[in-house]
């Protein structure tokens, strides 16, 4: 932990701000771009997997609908996409209830594997729907009609756009930890039987937790809508969007601040490298290196990087402590 | 009567686990609830702390039928409960352990990490505030179990096995623990295995064998109860202890 953590803050930021600017050309502009948008589903996913320590792999679902809203939107009615970010947000939400409330009464592996179930079928229900356009999917509006459609030929302006929600998604993560609710929800995740014990409300406070990561994924989907201007079932709704959260997250360091950023950061630029490098091959590539850092990990370092990184720290601090403890033996020890 | 369970009857599929018990408690008592091994002293327990739902009878608290609410409800209400085996937060704080506690009155983070702190005064824990949980052992578990425990602020605290596992010296610190909660006004069940812990800090003692209360009294009268040596130690026991 450093000691001023304002100047951490400040420094982090200072760099994601600069990032860009200094790395300027498509390839790097894209590659900032899709970080931060993933950091946003991540750390949107973190919020009930992390925290609250219930494992959704059907995530898919909520980014999926955010995803689609907007290009529905378009195709519909020609209406900018924009007006589909916050209806994308309410169906998510309205899902996140129906799905929740049956799939909570099972815990650990079961509610995963029930998760990876409605997300299958949500995206098999969706590949043989003519009205979203089936497996082919949906389209944006090609050139922009007004700044409303939020069509830009460089990846900058989404870089900046998705920073900012990436900014309010961990400050109100970060207001969360500090609250009864955050308090409440990594209770639920260290023991339910004895949060309950205590009066925390177990069910009810998933089910918001759940409600809350839902609309920040569909956020995310909706971002990821409006910079691509495409989407259909395999890159919205598919498993590997729900697989890519959890790693991210996992990776880093789940149920932690920064640990999905730290994440994104690593793995998508790794991803996209086994991509340009293999093509076509790549996404199969994907699963074998998801499989991989999920096996590493639940074997080695459940906690993630962050967790690894402060064990490290406080060994140092130790260390040094004892070091200072040699040196000034003579004051110290009679204090 | 501040807590009063009427008949309550556990049935797991065609094995009845509590066969019939009542229990009084008066405000500002402590009563023991003994048995030996499978008397159903736990399921009874887990009954009056809403943890299971009895398939007869009736729980009331305060006049109010509190049979069926949730483990939660009752922690809202002023029933407090602890585990046999202490189920501590293990990757958060003890501080955080026990401010999940007070939050139940305390909505407020600061107010909230206040009353733990004061909780962790009282109960001896202070000092490793700002220790992982896992890093304590069984008497440190079993205690801040019970610290987390009065930060929900209770009226009633059922104590189950809050001793088993903990040596001489650590029950002696256990039960200097349990007279000051009581002595702060707060009413005590406590379920113990060790009969002669039990004996010296309960007024009144409840005995349940074979899921039925077989006795019920004052320790001295406890001891001296047939019934109860014969539960206990077998038939050819209670017959010498009666020979005069």
């Amino acid at each position: 932990m450093p000691r001023k953590p304002i100047i951490g803050w400040l420094a982090l930021a200072a760099v994601l701000i600069v990032f860009p600017l200094v790395f300027t050309g498509a390839y790097y502009e894209q590659l900032a771009a899709f970080v931060i948008l993933s950091a946003i589903s991540a750390s949107a996913w973190n919020l009930v997997g992390g925290y609250a320590g219930q494992v959704s792999v059907g995530h898919a679902v909520f980014f999926g609908v955010g995803a689609y809203m907007p290009l529905l939107f378009y195709k519909l009615w020609e209406a900018s996409p924009l007006l589909g970010f916050p209806a994308g947000i309410v169906v998510s939400v309205l899902i996140a209830i129906v799905i929740g409330v049956p799939t909570f009464r099972l815990s650990g592996h079961y509610f995963s594997m029930a998760t990876i179930a409605v997300a299958e079928l949500i995206r098999i229900l969706v590949s043989d729907w003519d009205f979203l356009g089936g497996a082919i999917g949906l389209m944006g509006p090609a050139t922009p009609r007004g700044w409303w459609d939020l069509v830009y030929r460089s990846s900058v302006p989404y870089y900046y756009i998705f920073l900012a929600v990436l900014a309010v998604l961990l400050y109100i993560t970060h207001r969360m930890e500090r609250s009864r609710f955050g308090y409440y929800l990594r209770a639920i995740r260290a023991g339910e039987r004895a949060a309950r014990s205590l009066g925390v409300p177990v069910s009810r406070y998933k089910l918001y937790a759940l409600m809350l990561s839902a609309g920040f994924t569909s956020l995310a989907g909706s971002l990821y809508a409006v910079k691509f201007g495409f989407v259909d079932p395999g890159s919205a709704l598919g498993i590997l969007v729900s697989v890519q959260m959890v790693v991210m997250a996992a990776l880093g360091g789940a149920g932690r601040l920064l640990g999905p950023l730290l994440g994104a950061v690593i793995l998508v630029p790794l991803q996209t490298t086994t991509n340009t490098f293999f093509g076509g091959a790549g996404t199969g590539l994907a699963f074998i290196l998801y499989g991989g850092i999920i096996m590493l990990l639940s074997r080695f370092e459940p906690g993630g990087l962050l967790e690894l990184w402060e064990r490290f720290q406080a060994r140092r601090e130790a260390r040094t402590a004892r070091g200072r403890a040699l040196l000034g033996a003579g004051e110290d020890h009679a204090a | 009567m501040l807590l009063r369970a009427e008949s309550i009857r556990m049935a797991f599929g065609g094995f009845l686990a509590v066969a019939d018990a009542g229990l009084e408690v008066a405000e500002g008592e402590i009563v023991g609830l003994i048995g030996p091994n499978g008397a159903g002293k736990t399921t009874f327990f887990n009954c009056l702390a809403g943890d299971l739902k009895p398939s007869g009878g009736r729980v009331l608290f305060d006049g109010a039928d509190i049979t069926l609410a949730s483990p939660e409800a009752h922690a809202a209400l002023g029933i407090a409960r602890t585990f046999q085996v202490p189920a501590t937060f293990d990757e958060m704080t003890i501080l955080e352990n026990v401010m999940v506690g007070a939050f139940l009155r305390h909505p407020r983070e600061k107010e909230a990490r206040e009353a733990a702190r004061r909780t962790l005064a009282l109960t001896g824990l202070e000092r490793l505030a700002e220790h992982k949980a896992k890093s304590l052992g069984t008497p440190g578990r079993k205690r801040l179990g019970i610290a987390r425990v009065m930060a929900t602020e209770p009226r009633l605290v059922l104590l189950d096995e809050a001793l088993a596992g903990l040596n001489p010296a650590e029950i002696q610190q256990a039960i200097e623990l349990v007279r000051m909660i009581h002595r702060s006004g707060v009413t005590l069940v406590i379920v113990e295995h060790i009969m002669e812990v039990v004996l010296t800090l309960a007024e009144r003692i409840v005995v349940l064998n074979q899921g039925r209360v077989i006795a019920e009294g004052r320790p001295k009268e406890i001891v001296n109860d047939p019934a109860v040596i014969d539960a206990y130690l077998g038939r050819s026991h209670a017959r010498r202890a009666h020979q005069p």
